[in-house]
């Protein structure tokens, strides 16, 4: 340990790798001294593992339906009671964990690349590229996020693919804005007029020098946004529009929970405190990587 | 060397808007020789070092540089024959990249081989040892990254130095090496300067002539000379040089 | 207010230190720093990280955490600033002692006029109506030179040039007329034309009102043509205090801290071109 910590905090890195990984390095150990961004990365590993893992750690099989065992209450035998249709509960939960993982890889994978050259080439280039890309950005931001989800899942057709599809579509704009205007600032820096003076081109200039400047609070914000995607997702599945039956997706489970919910508590809470659990994960480790990132 | 001009300006004009920066400036800069421009904040002095480096496109007038008549834009020989030191040591460097990158960006522009040797040769002419290569700006102290901007500058053997207010950053201390690492370059590279400062002192010390500037106009050009006897002949010239010599009781 | 006799100083401290508690460690900011201050322009300079910032803020209790203050005696007229309750020691800020930082954009608050902030500041420190806090204000402006101070006490401060933002906030500090002035690098913002115009005016008040003057600077050459006394400051410590006058003499060099020569002989000067600048070595020594 003490020769690697020692490799990683040197003063004098011999390569460009050890200057990388020191980095790293020290931006998780300022990330280690925030208890609420642990806590949030820690839920953000458990949800890692628990979708990789979920065979080992389901008690059932989550499609399994038993009409003889409908809407138990919590037991050693169900831990978390069973659905209107005998499903048990924690095991769809488990389950349920690697949807919500899809989703938003998918989303965030698709959005941030999107988002960030748009609003890094908009930002740059100025003049018409600006105008045009901005005035597209204006257009999706002009309808609330959900209900714009809701025109393409219902002109897509309803399905897990559409909804990533359309949540997708709708969350690239907020990124666009903020990239451009990280770009708006870090465009007049020294560093990228020494790198004009060099004589890099234009999509050098915004590939290699700009788009690294806006990644860390990209990240942060994506980290954020992560648990408005999860609810979106839960939105659209609670509608009927997302995953569909059977897919154990969380937002769906809570809707077919819905008409018991007086007398069978159980059915929409557990999924509603997983929704819970990891948005708020999402939300704490975003945080403290904003204080980390950002520091500089 | 030491021939024709390096840099004529004729005519120079620049406009932001309504605010007319620089107003029909001229001056000739010989071939291996030091030039400095003096003024205040307003001046214009930063804004005609942009226009030379291609950085401010909008101006009118003739630049010619090295024999060449520019335009807004420039080529990729200009950029190997031209470069520039930036004021702020903590703003011109990248954060995100290790001196090693900064230094190798430039080379890969220009398709330029054998990195490895030129990087370290590099960091050995501006002083600075190997342990720094891999560092990260914010690893470095002022004076260290100006040294950095300036091996960057210089790793494209360019024949031309923009130098706008190199030291005005630095504690003295820093300042008089980093002066003395500039003028050894010079000597050594046969470089011609131009430095823009409002330190009349640095600009002596440096420059071999020196025009003095205010609001946009060129006032006075002088040799350095001149300042160090006291004898500028324009009014603003004097009162700028007496300002610069301290408080006085009257 | 009690008129302390002639002989009397104004500040008196005694072992100032700075401490930063930091994870990686203690950083001392100052360490060990004693002097007084008369009815004088005492000029502080030194390099950055020097501690005399530093210093001008421990005076006023102004250190951001996790900075801690020590000393061992500091005392403003016979009070004892150590011992003072924190709300106390607060009315004394800005009432008594007042600070003019380096740089005016951020020190005035951009959605109040101008004006309205110096009548604030007096009415903070003395009952006073509305109409009487104006008058004072306008009286102020114009004692920094400001023309046409009807005009200016209504302007914002995005409004106003560097300099002219710089003498607003001396009139803001002087205000409440205060025995001590505390200015961090007042000028080095601002053109070397301006600057000395406002240096005129704090010459001015410092001689009209007798007050105390701290002129912290990095600029050697001003702190010698414009203090009575300086302290010479590297590493959180004073290498040595002398007349101004003999920063410049050149007679009295053989006096001189190594430090000092330091400084001096590093910056280029326009009666003797050199070839190269002298350059400066550091001794551990000097800190020890």
């Amino acid at each position: 340990m003490g020769v690697w910590a020692d490799y990683l905090i040197s003063d004098a890195p011999q390569s460009r790798r050890q200057a990388r990984l020191g980095q790293f390095w020290r931006q998780w150990l300022a990330l280690k001294r925030n208890p609420l961004a642990v806590a949030g990365l820690g839920i953000v590993v458990a949800l890692l593992l628990v979708a990789a893992f979920a065979p080992l750690i389901a008690t059932h099989d989550p499609l399994a339906q038993n009409l003889d065992r409908r809407l138990l209450p919590p037991s050693s035998a169900a831990w978390f009671g069973t659905d209107s249709l005998g499903r048990d509960i924690y095991s769809r939960i488990v389950y349920g964990a690697r949807v919500t993982l899809v989703i938003v890889m998918l989303v965030v994978l698709s959005v941030g690349p999107i988002g960030l050259l748009i609003g890094a080439a908009s930002g740059y280039l100025g003049g018409w590229v600006d105008r045009a890309l901005m005035r597209i950005t204006d257009v999706f931001l002009a309808f609330p996020k959900l209900i714009l989800a809701l025109a393409f899942v219902a002109a897509l057709g309803p399905g897990l693919e559409n909804a990533v599809i359309a949540i997708a579509i709708t969350s690239w704009p907020p990124y666009a804005r903020v990239a451009r205007a990280e770009t708006l600032v870090i465009r007049n820096a020294d560093y990228i007029a020494a790198v004009r003076l060099q004589g890099a081109s234009q999509w050098r200039i915004v590939l290699r020098h700009i788009v690294p400047m806006c990644l860390p609070s990209l990240i942060v914000r994506t980290t954020l946004d992560m648990a408005g995607i999860i609810l979106t997702a839960a939105g659209l599945g609670f509608l009927g529009l997302g995953a569909q039956p059977p897919i154990p997706e969380w937002g769906a489970m809570i809707s077919q929970g819905r008409e018991y919910i007086f007398d069978q508590w159980w059915v929409a809470t557990f999924p509603g405190v997983a929704i819970c659990i990891v948005a708020l994960g999402f939300n704490l480790l975003g945080d403290g990587l904003r204080d980390v990132m950002d520091a500089k | 060397m030491n021939g024709g001009p390096a840099i004529t300006v004729e005519h120079l004009n620049v406009s932001f808007g309504d605010s007319h920066v620089v107003r029909d400036l001229s001056f000739t800069v010989q071939e291996g020789e030091s030039y400095g421009i003096v003024g205040e904040s307003g001046s214009g002095k930063s804004t005609v070092l942009r226009v030379l480096a291609g950085l401010n496109r909008d101006w009118s007038g003739t630049v010619t540089i090295l024999g060449e008549a520019q335009g807004p834009r420039r080529d990729k020989a200009f950029h190997r024959a031209v470069q520039m030191v930036f004021q702020d040591p903590y703003g011109s460097l990248h954060p995100k990249k290790t001196v090693d990158d900064t230094l190798a960006e430039p080379l890969a522009i220009h398709g330029i081989g054998d990195r490895e040797p030129r990087i370290a040769r590099a960091l050995k002419d501006v002083g600075l040892p190997m342990a720094f290569r891999y560092r990260y700006p914010h690893q470095l102290s002022g004076g260290q990254r100006q040294r950095v901007a300036i091996a960057r500058a210089l790793i494209l053997e360019p024949g031309i130095l923009l130098l706008d207010e190199p030291t005005s950053a630095l504690d003295v201390s820093i300042q008089a090496e980093v002066l003395n690492l500039l003028q050894a370059l010079r000597s050594e590279r046969r470089l011609t300067y131009i430095l823009v400062s409002h330190d009349l002192a640095v600009v002596g010390h440096m420059c071999d002539r020196l025009m003095v500037m205010q609001l946009g106009k060129g006032v006075e050009e002088m040799q350095a000379a001149t300042l160090s006897a006291r004898a500028p002949v324009t009014e603003y010239a004097k009162e700028l040089l007496t300002a610069s010599e301290g408080f006085r009781r009257s | 207010m009690s008129i302390a006799p002639a002989d009397q100083p104004l500040l008196e401290i005694d072992n100032l230190r700075v401490n930063f508690n930091t994870p990686t460690g203690i950083v001392r900011a100052v360490r060990g720093l004693s002097f007084t201050l008369g009815r004088e322009r005492l000029g502080i300079v030194g390099e950055s990280g020097s501690g005399k910032s530093m210093t001008g803020r421990a005076i006023l209790d102004l250190i951001p955490w996790p900075g801690e203050v020590l000393a061992d005696r500091m005392v403003y007229r016979g009070q004892d600033l150590l011992a003072m309750p924190r709300a106390e020691r607060r009315r004394l800020r800005g009432r008594h002692i007042s600070m003019v930082m380096q740089d005016p954009k951020f020190s005035l608050n951009p959605v109040v006029t101008v004006g309205e902030q110096i009548a604030e500041a007096y009415r903070v420190h003395h009952r006073a109506s509305r109409r009487e806090a104006r008058e004072r204000s306008l009286a102020m402006l114009e004692a920094v030179k400001i023309r046409e101070p009807a005009r200016v006490y209504e302007l914002y401060a995005h409004e106003v040039s560097g300099g002219m933002g710089q003498r607003i906030m001396i009139a803001m500090m002087l205000i409440a007329e205060p025995d001590i002035l505390i200015a961090d690098e007042p000028t080095s913002a601002l053109d070397v034309t301006v600057q000395l115009q406002v240096l005129k005016i704090l010459d001015d008040l410092v001689t009209d009102r007798g007050m105390g003057l701290i002129f912290i600077s990095h600029d050697l050459h001003l702190v010698q043509s414009f203090c009575d006394r300086v302290i010479v400051m590297y590493g959180g410590k004073a290498m040595e205090t002398l007349p101004a006058a003999e920063l410049a003499d050149a007679g009295a060099m053989a006096k001189r801290h190594p430090y000092t020569l330091g400084l001096l002989g590093c910056l280029p000067d326009l009666d003797h071109r050199r070839d190269k600048l002298q350059t400066l070595t550091r001794d551990p020594a000097w800190l020890a």
